[in-house]
């Protein structure tokens, strides 16, 4: 493996925890999949957690300064919505944890199949 | 050409110190389980085309070791070992985890292999201590060239990112 190809994601991990430390939290990631499905009030979220309203505002609170939702205010209401580009670090992530393993198994899958065709020969 | 499997592989996060990685092998449970703990066979299939196995030892019994050691055509190497607590073939296999560049971030992995129809599905979980280890395990493992070569730096920078957010 050369050294270089893992510089940039290496740069970026240091961004990308902020983001794992926020969705670190069970109840952070129900917010998370809650705003999957569309833009939400805060009064909805307190009562699908089933969380008090200052609990669900201090999630927010933590989700908004990672960046991974945005709120927006109509009349008197605030709306909560997921902005995915914000969940791109996570997803790069997940993305070389993937590659990682699917390389290792891609291989041991090839090694399996060669040694059935040998078997059967 | 014949239709394979590759890149099927899924990676779930089951709790937030464990991942869970599920396969499918068109195989009998027997044969992956021998080819995952054979070391004529894992010397084979284990490691890319720029890296050879120099050392792989299984000491196939509960309590019994093992150890890999990979060397890069750069000349970088990259170990890690484990001892075996559970061997039930061919369907489960428990055993630690270590990797000698990273040995705070030790993991107690679990296999687990289901036959059905000729296919067996294998499921790997990998319980770390806490979080961060979990976090950090996809460089250990893919990236381990930077530990193995005294390069740090980027590791300890991640590492302590992470730790001051916990």
């Amino acid at each position: 493996m050369p050294t270089s190809e893992y510089n940039e994601p290496m740069a970026r991990a240091s961004a990308a925890s902020d983001v794992f430390n926020a969705i670190a939290e069970a109840h952070r990631r129900e917010i998370l999949d809650a705003l999957v499905a569309g833009e939400r009030p805060v009064g909805e979220l307190v009562d699908m957690l089933r969380l008090t309203q200052p609990q669900v505002s201090k999630h927010l609170r933590v989700l908004s300064d990672v960046g991974l939702v945005k709120c927006r205010a109509e009349g008197r209401r605030r709306l909560y919505r997921l902005d995915h580009e914000n969940l791109r670090p996570l997803h790069d992530w997940l993305e070389k944890y993937e590659q990682y393993w699917n390389g290792r198994l891609d291989r041991l899958d090839d090694y399996l199949s060669d040694l059935q065709r040998k078997e059967r020969m | 050409m014949t239709v394979t499997r590759h890149g099927s592989a899924t990676v779930e996060f089951p709790s937030d110190r464990e991942a869970l990685i599920t396969r499918k092998f068109d195989a009998s449970a027997e044969l992956v389980f021998d080819v995952l703990t054979k070391p004529e066979h894992v010397s084979v299939w284990f490691t890319d085309g720029d890296e050879d196995l120099e050392v792989c030892e299984i000491d196939l019994r509960v309590g019994g070791e093992y150890r890999y050691v990979g060397v890069f055509d750069n000349g970088v190497r990259c170990s890690f070992h484990g001892t075996f607590l559970e061997i039930e073939r061919p369907v489960r296999r428990v055993e630690t985890w270590v990797f000698a560049g990273r040995p705070d971030v030790e993991a107690v992995e679990t296999v687990e292999l289901h036959e059905q129809d000729g296919v067996t599905t294998m499921t790997v979980l990998l319980a770390f201590k806490d979080q961060p280890s979990r976090d950090a395990s996809p460089w250990t493992a893919a990236d381990g060239v930077h530990a193995a070569d005294g390069m740090q730096g980027s590791y300890d920078n991640l590492e302590d990112h992470v730790t001051a957010l916990a």
